[in-house]
């Protein structure tokens, strides 16, 4: 996986330097909107985007954010947020991306997340004249240089650097009141195999900003693996769990599952899934709600 | 003598699974840990029990089919239990035992299926169908649980492959219990045909006239050894190599006799898998790795000691 990125990033600068040199000989005609993404293409159009399509529900909060909701085209089936964009025809659920379906909106730019199999579909959208830009996002520090590059494509440039500025500063913010002992919680994936959040998301960063702390800050990647018995050594005062129904899990009442205290004292925390499960423009609202769950807990 | 070895092996074994661990505790307080009595003792005797199962069924599978590259999950049971695991979350069945179930129902499904397949041919069942019809209804079950998953807009049903290969994480006295009530009865079957699986090594027909009722044999080693796989697939999931490695040692290591074959690649099945998931749930922590990666990673070199010392010699 690092090898793979290491090699996109160099692919990326070499580009980059070709695409350096190309413009020391001629002067750029147009004056449309550029940007680089997170692949290291330069990415320039000759207007606005008019007809965008969005492929991670991340993307389409923050085109609604910074005023491009009207642009939208076409959204996965997962993008709910916020309700305005359920009028937008989905083009499916874009794991990996329906390029016909995403054609057929005929868009002059495609959002994509960055992955091994969106950066093939952006290949296959570009072969058919369509222009796609690959974003980075796992953290809550790839929020703004995201927002403001959606700003520049959709020519909602000032929009897109104030939202990036709150998002900027959202994230270079320390934890308001670092107490002695902050509470400290698991974020649980899933049970069988025990499935938990490493440092490499964003909600271990939003778990920080909300005061508490990740007991798994010190696996790097986004989520990984672990055995019950180290959740249970680890001792976490919280299982935090992205749940929109609230009830107790069905691993709650196993005897293998009562090892670890918090999950024998019922000390769950329910997050709902649209707004904790993926980074977007409403982090600093995840972190104020996860703040005051926190809290209000015994 | 070999008994003695390997018992005590498998003692150790199970001491080292009760020693080590992610969670540093210090030896006083190993008796009364929750820790050691919910966590460590029941996983490391699931895992004892699965991998001796996984030897048994892989050493009497071999045998019937007269094919050293057959393994428990070759004959479809894996690609079975798969579908089985993703329909229960498809279909949002609900409890705690609505996965293995379905798992087992998956397997037990594809196992009738191969069984029907193998009788096409007549009333005898045939080894070479059997693993040809294995191997075709495993690719089958496997398309329809791939057109499940990406048909299905639900991220819960990639946690069904998770599952799936997820190893011994669940482990708890429960699942103890339920192989210690479910496997005796393939296990005896099995230990039972011993003498007519040696007689069976010799060909079909040889094995009919020195008096095996080979028509029987096949019929039950099948039954009971997929049986036994099923009921592995549902307490632990698919793990690897364990049931096509462990016969091939135990054959090296102790000769062709079943009557011998069967004890020793349970004990050693054991000790592989119990040896593996503690090595698996310690040398990356916090982390964990898939067991069935730490059972190849042990396996296969011993093997190839073995097939090296024993073919040179």
């Amino acid at each position: 996986m690092r090898r793979w990125t290491v090699r996109t990033h160099l692919a990326g600068f070499v580009a980059l330097a070709a695409a350096a040199c190309a413009r020391g000989e001629r002067a750029p005609v147009d004056a449309g909107p550029a940007v680089t993404d997170d692949v290291g293409r330069r990415v320039t159009l000759a207007a606005p985007a008019r007809r965008v399509v969005s492929l991670l529900p991340s993307f389409t909060e923050i085109l609604f954010a910074v005023g491009a909701g009207d642009r939208l085209v076409g959204r996965t089936a997962w993008c709910d947020y916020p309700p305005a964009a359920l009028a937008v025809p989905s083009v499916g659920d874009g794991m990996p991306p329906n390029v016909e379906a995403v054609a057929a909106r005929r868009p002059d730019l495609v959002v994509l997340y960055k992955s091994g199999p969106n950066v093939t579909a952006a290949e296959q959208l570009e072969r058919l004249g369509i222009r796609t830009v690959l974003f980075d996002l796992n953290q809550l520090e790839e929020l703004g240089p995201a927002a403001r590059r959606l700003g520049v494509l959709t020519g909602r440039r000032a929009a897109g650097d104030s939202l990036a500025r709150a998002m900027d500063s959202l994230t270079s913010q320390r934890p308001e009141s670092p107490t002695p002992s902050p509470k400290s919680l698991v974020f649980l994936v899933w049970d069988n195999p025990p499935i938990v959040i490493g440092a490499g998301s964003y909600l271990d960063r939003l778990a920080g900003l909300a005061g508490a702390r990740n007991v798994f800050h010190d696996i790097a990647t986004p989520s990984a693996q672990v055995s019950i018995e180290t959740i249970a050594a680890r001792n976490p005062d919280f299982i935090a769990m992205l749940s929109d129904s609230g009830l107790p899990p069905g691993y709650a009442n196993r005897p293998e599952w009562r090892v670890v205290p918090a999950v024998r004292q019922g000390r769950f925390l329910f997050l709902p899934g649209r707004l904790f499960g993926r980074p977007g423009p409403r982090a600093a609202e995840a972190v104020r709600e996860l703040r005051r769950r926190l809290e209000a807990a015994p | 003598m070999k008994y003695v070895v390997l018992g005590g092996a498998a003692l150790a074994t199970l001491a080292a699974a009760l020693l080590v661990g992610p969670a540093h505790l210090p030896l006083a307080d190993l008796p009364g840990s929750a820790i050691v009595w919910q966590l460590r003792l029941p996983r490391a005797v699931l895992a004892f029990l699965v991998g001796g199962a996984l030897g048994v069924a892989g050493t009497s599978l071999q045998a019937l089919v007269r094919n050293p590259l057959a393994d428990p999950f070759l004959l479809g049971l894996s690609g079975g239990a798969g579908l089985g695991a993703v329909a229960a979350i498809a279909l949002h069945l609900p409890g705690p035992w609505a996965l293995p179930l379905a798992a087992f129902v998956g397997a037990v499904g594809a196992m009738a299926l191969v069984y029907r397949l193998g009788l096409v041919g007549g009333a005898e069942l045939d080894p070479r169908i059997l693993l040809l019809g294995g191997v075709a209804v495993g690719a089958f079950a496997g398309a329809i649980t791939t057109a499940i998953v990406s048909l299905a807009q639900a991220t819960e049903l990639r946690n069904a492959f998770l599952w799936l290969w997820g190893g011994l994480s669940g482990a708890s006295w429960t699942l103890v219990l339920v192989m210690l009530v479910y496997a005796p009865l393939p296990l005896a079957v099995l230990v039972a045909a011993a003498r007519p699986l040696d007689l069976l090594a010799l060909g079909e027909e040889p094995a009919q006239y020195l008096g095996a009722d080979v028509r029987r044999l096949k019929r039950l080693v099948y039954l009971a050894a997929s049986l036994l796989t099923a009921a592995a697939v549902a307490v632990a999931g698919v793990i690897g190599f364990v049931g096509l490695v462990v016969p091939h040692v135990c054959r090296l290591v102790w000769g062709r006799l079943h009557r011998t074959l069967l004890p020793t690649a349970f004990l050693t099945g054991g000790i592989l898998l119990a040896v593996a998931d503690t090595l698996a749930r310690t040398v990356v922590a916090p982390r964990e790795l898939p067991v069935g990666i730490v059972t190849a990673l042990l396996g296969v070199p011993v093997f190839a000691f073995l097939l090296r010392r024993w073919t040179v010699s």
